[in-house]
């Protein structure tokens, strides 16, 4: 199977699981026990969070709370910061932070969606139009995790707090942590992260605090640990994978970025022109290309690629009463385009004859539908 | 009497219209049993019939709450109750009438003698077990005419008695396997299982078989599918479902057909597989959903056309139903959460924009001459797949 779907969840790192695997077999204490072999726990955790933190910040100025995924950090960045005023976000947001809102929104907070160009980017100034002085919250994707595009969250956040000092600022950076540089800056005060992205497993998840934003809420109550931010005995050996993917990734960030915008931009010149329209700009994330094969079903391209050994990622489902992807369709494409979604996602260790190979059976699932 | 202290909880299982069935009756009632003991595998019981009922001993009281709940799934079942086998003496009967008995409202004692030797008559019992529980219980009295509440006594001729209480009502119906074998062609709706519950609860066994048109239909589906027939497998007893991929039928008929006639020439293949797979498997009937008018193909000519292409009889048990009444038992089977999961069927990935109503058969068939019916049927019925829900 050629995997290029990387950007729903990526294979573990055989070094990492390696790595960890003693926080499982051996170092099985919980954390919270006052024996050696807890503390030995509590100790890799200590360092996991210093070491994730200075990956993309001060960390005398961050400080990380691990949660069980990326949607429960993002989850819980909206509903503390969101219970006051009025909360803007994109209509590029992830579902996680999309539903959330609207979730605020049920319970009476105003939201309000900054619209999207073409490319998958919020349009800056509707973005910054919305921000008003009762502006409690304002939460940006970094990486559209459908067309790739990156939003340039330091500026944006420096703007809004010009606009309004006290809003808090928040960034689903999932698609974007151990892929593209990150850093945090004065601005910006929460970020979301997820493991099972960048070769750790799925069940560990960070959110990233600025030490000066003291309004973070707990949603789990229990033993206290994480801060009192999150009880629930820890995910040791989640959290290890977590730490040692990272290190992997963020030693060769920059090499593997060039090798998967190299692998991105080969698949699209061999891609049929007639047949397929690029949605995902050039300026985004190196390891996402959102293709359309408009008047073809992307879910049936999906699976006819699955049955010629190739695994993609789609933007629509076949489903009658929800048809579209929300992100795509607020893109501003017709129903055409938006029928065709495909998404192709890329990992460090994609190979260009992977590459070439795919490029083929696309073609041929495009002609055959 | 020896036995005065034993006092052993019991369900007593009532069925039917087995009685009805002349010579057939051990017949009915063997079948009934083995699925009885079917719907209760697993857990610790015994089963044993003493005229004209069933009774079930020997279980822990932690497992009423399933035990019940199995029980009412099995067709066959008219009615049950829960209650007490005692020795037959005053003393026992009377402890175990306490634990059945209400205690507030109005009440009747009813009792019945099948031991015809015991020193009480049927009157004198219910008038003694009376007295003692107005006297103890002074919120209740006695109506006999229209109690609230029954206390029943049933006088045994092996030295016990029976104690119950309420009637449960049953899941009525006969037991599955003695009115043969149709095959249901489920789709991912409403209706489908609906049907299959109704021709199972008249006693036929049914198996399921589904329709797919993979790619355009999606593996979720199928496991929608899968998840409709094990619910209907509760009451129906089959552990398998069957899959048919019609992709190449549809493909062909989209490509070379009046796309007006795309459902109804497609149903006509359905019907013909069914068949096909019904005979090899000694299936009697086809067994669908459909109800008269509710879909364009689901008119009488639509039905005339789809079963002109079989000789197996088709049985509709929903074709007289409206829609509501149809989610009103698909509700209380327990598939109708399932069924509105919103997955694409066959059915609707190729759906022309206006499909006809009220298909010429001769129009139909001239459309079908097209295509290569004997080859796609039999190419069809290559993908077969069985999988065990």
């Amino acid at each position: 199977m050629i995997y290029l779907d990387n950007a729903a969840t990526t294979a573990p790192l055989q070094e990492a699981l390696q790595r960890a695997l003693p926080y499982a077999e051996e170092v099985y204490y919980n954390p919270s026990a006052r024996y050696h072999g807890g503390v030995v726990a509590a100790r890799l955790i200590a360092e996991a969070r210093r070491y994730l933190t200075q990956t993309v910040a001060d960390a005398a100025l961050f400080d990380a709370v691990f949660t069980s995924c990326g949607t429960e950090a993002d989850n819980q960045a909206v509903f503390s910061a969101g219970r006051r005023g009025n909360v803007v976000a994109t209509a590029g947001e992830h579902a996680a932070v999309w539903a959330a809102c609207n979730e605020l929104k049920n319970r009476g907070t105003e939201v309000r969606f900054a619209p999207l160009r073409a490319d998958g980017s919020v349009d800056e100034a509707a973005l910054l139009s919305l921000v008003d002085e009762r502006t409690a919250l304002v939460s940006v994707v970094h990486v559209n995790n459908e067309t790739g595009a990156i939003n340039p969250v330091a500026a944006l956040a420096r703007r809004v707090k010009e606009k309004n000092p006290r809003a808090v600022f928040h960034s689903d950076g999932v698609q974007a942590y151990g892929k593209i540089p990150v850093r945090l800056t004065r601005d910006i005060d929460l970020y979301s992260v997820s493991a099972h992205k960048i070769g750790g497993l799925k069940g560990t998840g960070a959110l990233f605090r600025r030490k000066g934003y003291t309004a973070l809420q707990p949603y789990l109550f229990g033993g206290g640990q994480e801060n009192g931010l999150r009880s629930g005995t820890e995910n040791v050996f989640g959290i290890a994978c977590f730490y040692y993917a990272a290190q992997s990734r963020s030693a060769r960030i920059n090499e593997d970025a060039a090798r998967a915008e190299a692998c991105r931009e080969r698949l699209w010149s061999l891609l049929d022109p007639v047949r397929f329209v690029r949605l995902s700009p050039r300026t985004g994330t190196p390891y996402i290309l959102t293709v359309s094969a408009p008047g073809k079903r992307g879910e049936v391209l999906q699976r006819r690629l699955w049955d010629a050994g190739v695994a993609v990622g789609t933007g629509s489902a076949c489903s009658s009463k929800k048809p579209h992807s929300r992100v795509i369709e607020a893109c501003g494409y017709e129903k055409e385009v938006l029928d065709g979604v495909l998404r192709v996602s890329f990992s460090p260790s994609t190979t260009e004859e992977e590459v070439v190979a795919a490029a083929a059976r696309l073609n041929e699932a495009a002609a055959a539908e | 009497m020896e036995q005065v202290n034993i006092i052993q909880q019991v369900i007593i299982i009532r069925y039917a219209e087995i009685h009805l069935k002349g010579k057939n009756r051990g017949y009915f009632e063997r079948v009934f049993s083995v699925n009885l003991e079917k719907a209760l595998k697993g857990l610790r019981h015994e089963l044993r019939r003493t005229s004209g009922r069933y009774l079930v001993t020997g279980f822990a009281d932690a497992d009423v709450e399933e035990i019940e709940e199995r029980i009412s799934r099995v067709f066959g079942v008219h009615s049950y109750s829960f209650g007490y086998l005692v020795a037959n003496d005053l003393g026992s009967i009377y402890s175990a009438v306490c634990l059945v008995a209400p205690h507030n409202g109005t009440f009747k004692v009813e009792t019945h003698r099948a031991d015809k030797t015991y020193p009480l008559t049927s009157m004198q019992l219910n008038a003694e077990i009376g007295a003692r529980l107005l006297e103890e219980r002074p919120l209740l009295r006695v109506d006999v005419h229209a109690p609230q509440a029954y206390v029943y006594l049933d006088i045994r001729e092996n030295g016990v008695a029976l104690v119950f209480g309420t009637f449960l009502q049953g899941a009525g119906g006969m037991p599955v396997g003695t009115s043969g074998k149709g095959v249901l062609l489920i789709s991912g709706g409403i209706d489908s299982p609906v049907a299959g519950y109704m021709m199972a609860k008249r006693g036929m066994t049914v198996e399921y078989l589904h329709f797919h048109s993979y790619p355009y239909t999606n593996e979720q589906a199928r496991d929608k599918v899968a998840d409709l027939a094990r619910i209907l497998s509760r009451y129906a007893g089959s552990d398998t479902l069957y899959t048919v991929s019609v992709t190449h039928i549809q493909e062909e008929i989209h490509k070379k057909c009046a796309a007006e006639l795309n459902v109804t020439l497609l149903r006509r293949f359905m019907f013909r597989i069914a068949e096909r797979f019904a005979r090899q498997r000694d299936g009697r009937c086809l067994i669908t959903g459909e109800s008269l008018g509710q879909v364009a193909s689901q008119t009488i000519e639509g039905i005339t056309s789809s079963n002109a292409v079989v000789t197996l009889p088709v049985l509709r048990p929903l074709i007289g139903f409206d829609k509501e009444e149809i989610i009103v038992r698909a509700k209380k089977i327990g598939t109708f959460d399932t069924s509105v999961l919103p997955y694409e069927d066959c059915c609707t990935v190729f759906l022309p924009e206006f499909p006809a109503i009220k298909p010429k058969l001769s129009f139909i068939e001239e459309e079908e001459k097209k295509l290569d019916i004997e080859g796609l049927v039999a190419e069809a019925m290559t993908s077969l797949e069985a999988v065990r829900i």
